[in-house]
């Protein structure tokens, strides 16, 4: 048989092998996009953003492998503070491997903790600069995490780390809306009890989220109680949620033989509620807790010099003091 | 040409004895000092332990899922690009050592001979991706304790619940050795074959080693991009694409294979199950492509003078 000949029957072999394959491996394709198995396309952006070997190591099907060496050079960034190159560098991880939970909570961190410290503590930018570097990385991260949650719906670690990071005393005040703030916290951490794989802690850390929503005590306190019942869960701040949280719903009810059923001893109640007496910085409820403190003093016999309502509350700061030169 | 020259076992007798000369001819090229190169690359891949914040739940796991992401990059990579070298090889090899004429000049079906030496060069990269595997396994498996042990410890010491340590470990367990893992890497294999028996096919008619290298790698890196194609050709309708833009997308869809089909590798690597149905249909696919090069090959080789 001439070669032309040959060639040509070969071309038309290889496209009628082609039809035969191409619905098999099309739905093939669409199935295991769907279980997850295989990510969708690359954005011709992120293409853009690796470099022409890296490229070439992607198309050769080695997306995870490339994700691995732009964790080192974000590193690099981070240690160099080139914050805007942390954060454009973890866009591109999390595109190349959408799955690994590690790069969407250490992108979140690096921003929203690392980056907004830098900016804080960065006195060569003017007040306002700084404030509003600060406040931008923060909101850069939360979102960056958002952004993971929804890629990895059912990842308990990446909700109970939102809930982390709304709730954190050094994050909220970037937010306008405290309530919300405690609100959305409350959620995350909800939903990351939800997935059914969370630890412990989790549906503590809703809890004490939610204990500082505004309208939100008689949901509080239903989740206190249901916390309390388990003996894992008696630590001092359960404790005295559920104990301020009744007072809010109960505001007649004795105070001292209440908080005495809880903590145990008079002197035990007094120390659980005077450390949480002074928490004025996470802005915890405190119903009933200075009524219940001033006649376990008399109680205890606490030299009026050593009450404690003699030592100084941590005065609520924020931006505006934190920023103010 | 007697019958017992045509009979099942003697083609198989054939094939193998090519097989183990082709296997023996390029393990004698010293190609397993790549091993010593993975081995330092398994090595470096448990030091990238970087700085960071997570809960002490969590420690360890990245480094398991650097040893992975490491190990199976360079198992893709390696055996690839001995895919496609050791057979872009051979045939001119053959020629320039004449023994090609020796072989052909006896009742040896041109087909016993492709299929001899594609096998051959299958099983080098068979065998190197055990070993490199082998390597991979025990060093997980040795990390992976590492862990697990860090953490029980720490869950006892923090009186975690038996429902939470479980959750842990299985979580732990997830990122070490597993059987999907070991379907990742036999993915690597089907894609390296893959790519064989498609230099095989240029190699036939290639003028050269370096030319079926070439477009061998080339089709590799296109490959990745059929998916892409084949999206654009079926929804090109909806998208109103352009005739010639549907023609292209049409024609690359059916004459390259689709690689990114064993990109299942990166989702095992990020810890997730790698069912085995999934492994059967990937293992057709395969099977599907190396059958239809290695005949294609036939038919271009069978009546080439030398």
């Amino acid at each position: 048989m001439k070669q032309p000949i040959k060639l040509g029957i070969l071309a038309v072999a290889v496209l009628a092998f082609g039809a035969v394959r191409m619905p098999f491996e099309a739905r093939l394709s669409s199935d295991l996009r769907a279980a997850g198995l295989t990510p969708a396309p690359l954005e011709i952006d992120t293409r853009d953003k690796i470099d022409q070997t890296s490229s070439a190591v992607v198309l050769g099907g080695l997306r995870t492998l490339v994700a691995t060496f732009l964790n080192l050079r974000a590193f690099s960034f981070f240690q160099e503070k080139r914050w805007d190159d942390v954060a454009k560098t973890f866009g591109t991880m999390v595109d190349l491997a959408p799955r690994t939970r590690y790069y969407w909570e250490t992108g979140a961190w690096h921003s929203a903790y690392n980056a907004a410290s830098s900016y804080f503590n960065d006195e060569k930018l003017a007040p306002l600069r700084r404030r509003e570097a600060w406040r931008a990385s923060i909101i850069r991260g939360r979102a960056f995490l958002e952004r993971g949650i929804r890629n990895n719906p059912d990842n308990w670690n990446l909700h109970s780390y939102l809930g982390f990071m709304l709730s954190d005393s050094n994050k909220f005040p970037a937010f306008p809306d405290t309530n919300e703030t405690f609100t959305a916290a409350a959620d995350a951490y909800k939903r990351a009890v939800d997935t059914g794989n969370a630890l412990p802690f989790v549906a503590r850390a809703q809890l004490y989220s939610l204990a500082r929503v505004d309208g939100k005590e008689a949901e509080a306190l239903a989740l206190a109680r249901s916390l309390y019942k388990i003996r894992r869960n008696h630590t001092p701040t359960v404790k005295t949620l559920l104990f301020v949280l009744e007072a809010h719903e109960n505001p007649d009810m004795d105070l001292v033989k209440r908080a005495v059923e809880i903590f145990e001893t008079p002197k035990k109640a007094y120390e659980a509620l005077s450390a949480y007496w002074l928490r004025t910085r996470e802005r915890y409820p405190v119903y009933g807790v200075a009524a219940t403190l001033e006649p376990l003093e008399k109680t205890l016999k606490i030299a009026p010099d050593e009450s404690i309502f003699k030592q100084p509350l941590q005065r609520i700061t924020g931006p505006d003091d934190w920023f103010a030169k | 040409m007697s019958s017992s020259t045509h009979s099942l076992g003697s083609h198989v007798s054939r094939i193998s004895v090519i097989a183990m000369h082709a296997f023996t001819q390029l393990v004698r090229m010293k190609v397993f000092y790549f091993l010593v190169v993975f081995g330092i690359i398994m090595i470096a891949s448990n030091f990238f332990d970087l700085p960071q914040h997570d809960g002490p739940e969590s420690m360890g796991l990245n480094v398991l899922r650097s040893i992975k992401s490491w190990s199976l990059g360079t198992m893709t990579l390696f055996s690839v690009v001995l895919a496609i070298v050791a057979t872009a090889l051979l045939l001119p090899k053959d020629v320039e050592d004449r023994t090609l004429y020796t072989i052909l000049a006896k009742p040896v079906p041109r087909l016993d001979y492709l299929a001899g030496k594609l096998l051959g060069v299958l099983l080098l990269v068979f065998v190197s991706l055990m070993l490199m595997n082998l390597l991979m396994t025990v060093a997980l498996h040795l990390r992976t304790g590492m862990v697990l042990k860090e953490q029980l410890q720490m869950a006892e010491n923090l009186g975690w619940p038996q429902a939470t340590i479980d959750a842990m470990k299985a979580e732990t367990l997830q990122q070490g050795p597993s059987w999907s893992l070991q379907g990742a890497v036999f993915a690597v294999f089907l894609r390296a074959s893959i790519m064989a028996s498609l230099a095989l096919l240029i190699s036939t008619f290639s003028t050269s080693t370096l030319f079926t290298t070439i477009i061998s790698f080339l089709i590799y890196f296109i490959g990745h991009f059929q998916a892409d194609a084949r999206d654009v050709y079926l929804q090109s309708g909806e998208a109103g694409q352009g005739v010639f833009t549907r023609l292209v997308s049409l024609l690359v869809s059916l004459v390259l294979p689709d690689f990114q089909l064993f990109n299942v590798i990166d989702a095992v690597i990020q810890g997730q199950t790698l069912p085995l149905i999934t492994l059967g249909k990937l293992t057709l696919v395969g099977l599907f492509y190396a059958l239809f090069f290695t005949l294609a090959s036939w038919f271009v080789f069978s009546e080439k003078e030398f």
